[in-house]
C-alpha cells in the first residue's frame, strides 16, 4: 500500500446525516496510528438540514481548510452534495460516494430536480483517478441503522488503499471511542464497506 | 453513530472522569478548538465562566456544562453579553478568575462595561474570549474583534492550532492576573472548529481568590478617577508591551531579505504555503500570537532585517497600518505590503490567497491547484426550518392572515430562516433584539401593519427594552414571541424560559406571559401554533386591534421536546390520497418531510415530527402510528 505522506480528505453531507461524528472518529482513527491529523468543520446551521463540510488533514497541515483543487480524497456522504464538492478534488485525486439521495427542499417541492445519478456518476469519473459508489443507507440499514451507513463510507475509504492505515485501525478506533452499544453494529457497517471495495475492484 | 460521552477508551461500564478533567501531563488527545480552550482555562485555575451562547463560541461553555466539573469552577448562562461582562467583572472583582465567552457580534453589546473594566482593572483576572466569524459562517456579519483590542486597551491573543488555543488560553489568565488587567483572547470560526492534538499540561488547583480592597478611588471611575485611570490603563498596557516584546508566542524563523508577518489562522495558511511552494527558505517569518500591544521592538528589528514584507491578517489592516506607522517613525527604507489582489478585507484568507500573495513578494508565479469545473445550476440546500418546526405552523398562520399587507421584522434564532419562500416571513433584521425595536420605528415611519417575531432566548436577551419602549412611546406593533422553551439555534443552552424541569435547581424559569404584562402591554394572547385554526382566529382579532400587543406562541422546539423533555411524538402523517390540497399543502407549508416522486406527493415517515399541522391544511393528509413506536 503505498499512500503520500501528507493527505487532504474532504468530507461532505447534510445536516443530520452524523457526518461530522464520523468525521471525528476517522481522525482520532490517525491519531491513535500516530499520524499528526489536523480537522475542521463548517456547521453554522448544520441541524437545519443544510450543507456540512468537514476536512481531515494527515501528515502535518496546519489549515483545517481545504480549497478547491486541493482534496486527495472526496467521501460523499450524499451523492448532490459528492457532485457540488467536486470543485474540491486534487488532479489525480479519488472519490468514494453514497449513492442515495437525500433530496433538497427545492426537489422535494418540485420547484429543483435533482441531478440524474449518471451525471454523477460522469463528473466523478471524468474527475477522479479512483472512485467508488456505495448505497450507504441500505448497507447502513443492513448494518443496523441508517447512521450506520457513515461508517459504511468509512470502511469503504480505509479498504480503498488511499489512506496510511486500514480497516483494521478504524475498527479499533470504534472500539475505543465508541458507546458500547453501537459498537457491533458500526463494526458491520464497516465490514460491508469493506466488502463493496473488494467486489468493485 | 453516536459517540460516547467518555472520549477516553476507558473501560466501558466505568463512569470515569472526563479527560479533559484528568491531571495527565503530557496525555495527547483530540480536541475541538473550544474543548483546548476549556482544558486551557482549567490549566490556568479558572474559578468562574459566563456566557452567552453564539456560534462559534458555544461549544466553551458548553463543554464545561456537560464535564460539569465537580466544583472547580461555577458557570453561567447569563441573559445577555453585556450581562455576562458584567457578571464576569464583578467575580473579577472580588478576586474570582473568569473567563467570559461570546460570539463577535456580542462584544458589542457588551461594549460599554469593557471599555471601563480596562480603566479600573480587575484583581482577580478576566478573559474575554470573543469567536469572531470571518466568512460569516453564521452571523450576520465579520467585524474584527482585534479592533476592541485597541479600542478597549487589552492584551489579545490569537491562537492558530488546538494546541495554542489551549496553552494561549491558560496564558490569556494567568497574565489577566499578573496584570490585574482583562485579556482578550481572540479567536476565529476556523480555530473554534478545528481539531488536533493537544498535549496537556498539568492541572493544579484552582486559582485562589484575591481578597477584595474597598478602593473607590480605583473601582468608581468618576470623571476625577477616570482621567487617572485612563493614564494607569496606559502605563499597564507598556506593561504588557514588554511581555509581548518577550512573549513565546513571538517567535523569528528563517532567513533572507524578504519578510513576512502573520497572525492568527493566516499563520496556517502561510506554513502550509510554504511547505507547498518550497519557499520555506526565501523568507523570514515573524509569526505573532500575542498580537496587542504590538511588540514595537521586535517588530522594528525585524522590519530593519527585511527589503519588502507581507502582511497577513484577515479581515481589517490593523496589523499592516501599525507596521507602516512604525517603518514610517523609524525612517526604515522596507516596502510593506498586504491588502489587496486576493487579500481582501472581506471574507476568509486559504493556503491559496496566501500562495499568490507569497508568489507577488518575491517575484514568482504561483503554481495554484487546478480544480475540475463547478458544476452549474444544481438545486440549492439551505439549511431550513426542521420537520416539525412549530415556527413553520406560526408563519404558515401569520402568512395566511396578513400576507403581503404587513412587514416583517425579524430578530436571531431558528426563526429567522423563515425569510425563505414560501414562508417569506422575514423583511428586515439587524441585531439580537431589534425585531421590536427596529419593527416600533418601522411602524412608525411607514404606517404599514408591522410584525415582529422573536424567540424566548432573544426576548430575555435584549427584546424586554423594546418592548418597555414600544409601551412607553405608544408604539403600533405585534410582537409575535415565538416560545419554543429553549435556545435552540446554536444547541440547546438554558435560558430563562426554560421549564424548570429541565433547569433544574440552579436556575429560575420566568414566564414570559407574567414579564410582558410586567412590561404594561395590556393586549396579551397565547396561542399553540401547532393548532392552525385557533391561532389564525387570534391573528385575525389582533389585526383589527392596534396599539402594542403581542402574542406568546408555545410550543418546544420539536428536536428538544425530543431529546430532553423526552416527548416522542408516535404519531406521523401520511398522504392518504393524492389531491390539489396535498400539492397546494406542499407549496405553502414546504415541510422537509414532504418528497414527491413518479407516484405523488409523500410524507417522509422518518423525517415527519408529527406536529400534524399538514392534516390541518389538506383534507387528505391523515395521521397513522408511527412504524417502530
Amino acid at each position: 500500500m503505498s499512500t503520500p505522506a501528507r493527505i487532504r480528505i474532504y468530507l461532505t453531507g447534510v445536516g443530520g446525516q452524523g457526518t461530522l461524528t464520523a468525521t471525528t472518529l476517522l481522525a482520532r482513527t490517525a491519531l491513535d496510528q500516530g499520524l499528526e491529523v489536523t480537522s475542521g468543520e463548517i456547521h453554522g446551521m448544520a441541524q437545519r438540514g443544510g450543507v456540512v463540510e468537514s476536512t481531515i488533514l494527515l501528515g502535518g497541515w496546519m489549515s483545517p481548510k481545504i480549497g478547491h483543487g486541493e482534496a486527495d480524497l472526496i467521501l460523499g456522504f450524499e451523492p448532490l452534495e459528492t457532485l457540488r464538492g467536486m470543485t474540491h478534488l486534487a488532479a489525480g485525486g479519488s472519490v468514494l460516494s453514497n449513492t442515495e439521495p437525500l433530496p433538497p427542499v427545492g426537489v422535494s417541492t418540485g420547484r429543483e430536480a435533482y441531478p440524474e445519478m449518471e451525471r454523477i456518476r460522469a463528473k466523478v469519473e471524468g474527475c477522479a483517478a479512483k472512485s467508488w459508489f456505495l448505497p450507504c443507507r441500505t448497507l447502513g440499514l443492513q448494518a443496523g441503522s441508517v447512521q450506520a451507513g457513515n461508517s459504511v463510507l468509512l470502511g469503504a475509504a480505509c479498504a480503498s488503499g488511499l489512506l496510511p492505515f486500514g480497516p483494521d485501525a478504524l475498527e479499533a478506533a470504534i472500539r475505543t471511542h465508541l458507546a458500547p452499544k453501537l459498537m457491533d453494529m458500526n463494526l458491520r457497517a464497516v465490514e460491508l464497506g469493506v466488502r463493496a471495495v473488494a467486489s468493485a475492484s | 453513530m453516536n459517540e460516547s460521552t467518555a472520549t477516553s477508551g476507558a473501560t466501558p461500564g466505568a463512569r470515569p472522569v472526563n479527560p479533559l478533567l484528568a491531571d495527565e501531563p503530557g496525555a495527547r488527545r483530540l480536541l475541538l478548538g473550544n474543548e483546548a480552550i476549556v482544558r486551557g482555562a482549567l490549566e490556568a485555575g479558572v474559578n468562574l465562566v459566563v456566557c452567552y451562547p453564539g456560534t462559534p463560541s458555544s461549544e466553551v461553555p458548553d463543554t464545561f456544562r456537560r464535564i460539569g466539573g465537580g466544583g472547580r469552577y461555577r458557570l453561567e448562562y447569563s441573559v445577555n453579553e453585556k450581562v455576562a461582562m458584567e457578571v464576569g467583572a464583578g467575580a473579577a472583582l472580588a478576586g474570582a478568575l473568569t473567563l467570559v465567552t461570546m460570539k463577535h457580534v456580542g462584544v458589542n453589546v457588551a461594549a460599554d462595561p469593557l471599555l471601563t473594566m480596562t480603566y479600573t482593572g480587575l484583581p482577580g483576572g478576566l478573559v474575554l474570549l470573543s469567536a469572531d466569524d470571518p466568512g460569516c459562517h453564521a452571523s450576520q456579519n465579520e467585524q474584527d474583534n482585534r479592533t476592541y483590542a485597541r479600542f478597549a486597551g487589552m492584551p489579545c491573543f490569537e491562537p492558530a492550532t488546538a494546541q495554542e488555543a489551549k496553552d494561549m488560553t491558560r496564558d490569556a489568565l494567568l497574565l489577566a492576573r499578573e496584570l490585574e488587567q482583562p485579556v482578550l483572547l481572540r479567536t476565529t470560526t476556523r480555530v473554534n472548529h478545528l481539531r488536533g492534538a493537544v498535549k496537556f499540561g498539568s492541572l493544579g488547583q484552582p486559582a485562589p481568590i484575591v481578597p477584595f480592597e474597598r478602593n473607590p478611588h480605583r473601582f468608581v471611575p468618576v470623571p476625577a478617577v477616570a482621567r487617572v485611570r485612563h493614564a494607569e490603563l496606559v502605563k499597564h498596557l507598556g506593561m504588557a508591551r514588554e511581555k509581548a516584546e518577550h512573549s513565546p508566542w513571538n517567535t523569528v524563523r528563517g532567513e533572507g531579505r524578504f519578510g513576512v508577518i502573520a497572525s492568527g489562522i493566516s499563520r496556517a495558511y502561510l506554513s502550509d504555503a510554504l511547505h507547498e511552494t518550497g519557499w520555506d527558505d526565501r523568507v523570514k517569518v515573524l509569526d505573532l500570537g500575542m498580537t496587542w500591544p504590538l511588540p514595537e521592538a521586535l517588530l522594528t528589528d525585524f522590519l530593519s532585517q527585511c527589503d519588502a514584507v507581507l502582511v497577513l491578517e484577515e479581515l481589517e489592516p490593523l496589523l499592516e497600518n501599525d507596521v507602516r506607522a512604525l517603518a514610517q517613525r523609524n525612517n526604515l527604507p522596507v516596502a510593506v505590503s498586504g491588502k489587496g489582489g486576493a487579500l481582501t478585507i472581506y471574507g476568509e484568507y486559504s493556503t491559496q490567497t496566501v500562495t499568490q500573495a507569497l508568489a507577488d513578494l518575491l517575484g514568482e508565479t504561483a503554481r495554484l491547484p487546478i480544480a475540475c469545473d463547478p458544476e452549474t445550476a444544481l438545486p440549492v440546500r439551505p439549511p431550513n426550518l426542521c420537520p416539525g418546526c412549530s415556527h413553520r405552523a406560526l408563519y404558515y398562520a401569520v402568512r395566511k392572515v396578513f400576507g403581503d399587507d404587513a412587514v416583517y421584522s425579524s430578530d436571531i434564532g431558528c426563526y429567522t430562516l423563515g425569510l425563505l419562500p414560501p414562508l417569506r416571513m422575514a423583511d428586515f433584521l439587524f441585531c439580537m433584539g431589534s425585531s421590536v425595536s427596529s419593527g416600533s420605528g418601522f411602524a412608525t415611519a411607514s404606517g404599514k401593519p408591522t410584525l415582529a417575531f422573536i424567540g424566548d432566548s432573544t426576548f430575555f436577551h435584549s427584546g424586554i427594552t423594546g418592548l418597555v419602549n414600544a409601551v412607553f412611546n405608544k408604539h403600533d406593533l405585534i410582537v409575535v414571541v415565538l416560545d419554543n422553551g429553549t435556545t435552540a439555534m446554536t444547541g440547546h443552552q438554558p435560558n430563562p424560559g426554560v421549564v424548570q424541569e429541565v433547569l433544574g435547581n440552579a436556575c429560575v424559569h420566568l414566564d414570559i406571559e407574567a414579564v410582558v404584562r410586567g412590561c404594561g402591554v395590556a393586549d396579551v394572547v397565547k396561542v399553540r401554533p401547532f393548532n392552525v385554526k385557533s391561532t389564525m382566529k387570534a391573528l385575525a382579532e389582533m389585526k383589527e386591534r392596534s396599539g402594542v400587543r403581542v402574542i406568546i406562541a408555545e410550543e418546544p422546539c420539536v428536536l428538544y421536546a425530543r431529546r430532553t423533555l423526552k416527548k416522542p411524538r408516535n404519531q406521523v402523517a401520511y398522504v392518504a390520497e393524492q389531491g390539489p390540497s396535498v400539492a397546494d399543502c406542499l407549496e405553502h407549508l414546504a415541510c422537509p418531510a414532504f418528497f414527491r416522486d413518479d407516484t405523488g406527493i409523500h410524507v417522509d415517515e422518518n423525517l415527519c415530527g408529527g406536529c400534524m399541522v399538514c392534516l390541518q391544511v389538506a383534507d387528505t393528509i391523515k395521521a397513522r402510528k408511527r412504524s417502530d413506536a
